[in-house]
């Protein structure tokens, strides 16, 4: 799982490596025409985002004292993590409607590349998520098994703070 | 000077002053600080960032094959027998 993080982490850095060459190089940022993207807005789902990941945090401690303690919260930072996919989701859909398209400039582009594939990392994760939701109510989920999904939700937690930082701000 | 001495030098201050004269790095002779900038700082980060993970993991490594071998366990076990 870590030398799979080790390459996810290679890949989010190459991506924003490219916006920041490209964004160093327009003339405007974002290019006139093109809608600003609603930092303030994302920011709540940044703190829905992060504290799904300080609630799993707390779920993997409690897991390996009495398992059955765990479910509480597990289950609670899957929710947040679901209504944070969903948000971002709904941000898309408006941003589309005002003109911001994969196509429509390399604002766009870059926008669409990197936080979809933060998204299509966080739906991943989720449905690891709650693999092992389902396994930990069966009593059926051990250290390792939630100690790896956990890392991988981690990442998808930690890395968007730094998307957030350099494509939104 | 022999000829070889002579090809050799040749080449050597066309691989020195041949690109700076060509500014053929369009981002290290870009006119623009802030494209310089932004191409030191993406290609430090690419640089130092897996050096940095493989490093931080071969140190983990170490560490726990150290604190394997206080616990008196073999960090590198011998395979089963295969007969």
């Amino acid at each position: 799982m870590l030398l799979f993080i080790f390459t996810e982490i290679m890949l989010f850095a190459g991506f924003i490596s490219a916006h920041t060459i490209a964004r160093a190089g327009a003339q405007a940022w974002p290019p006139p025409g093109q809608p600003r993207l609603p930092f303030r807005e994302t920011l709540f789902n940044t703190a829905a985002l992060l504290a799904s990941g300080a609630i799993l945090a707390v779920a993997q401690i409690s897991h390996r004292k009495r398992p059955a303690d765990s479910k509480g919260p597990f289950a609670v930072a899957l929710v947040l993590g679901l209504l944070f996919v969903a948000a971002q989701g709904r941000e898309w859909v408006a941003l589309i409607g005002e003109g911001l398209t994969l196509t429509s400039s390399n604002y766009g582009g870059f926008f669409y590349l990197i936080v979809g594939a933060h998204a299509l990392h966080a739906l991943g994760a989720l449905i690891a998520l709650a693999w092992a939701l389902g396994r930990l109510r069966r009593h059926n989920l051990g250290r390792n098994q939630f100690a790896a999904v956990a890392t991988f939700w981690y990442f998808v937690v930690l890395v968007w703070p730094v998307i957030y930082w350099r494509v939104y701000l | 000077m022999t000829l070889r001495t002579r090809v050799t030098l040749l080449v050597a201050a066309a691989l020195l002053l041949g690109p700076r004269a060509l500014f053929a790095c369009p981002m290290c002779f870009d006119p623009r600080a802030e494209n310089r900038v932004a191409f030191a700082t993406t290609a430090a980060v690419m640089t130092l960032l897996p050096l940095g993970m493989v490093g931080a993991l071969a140190l983990w490594l170490r560490r726990r094959a150290r604190t394997l071998k206080e616990q008196g366990e073999d960090p590198n076990p011998d395979p089963p027998p295969t007969t």
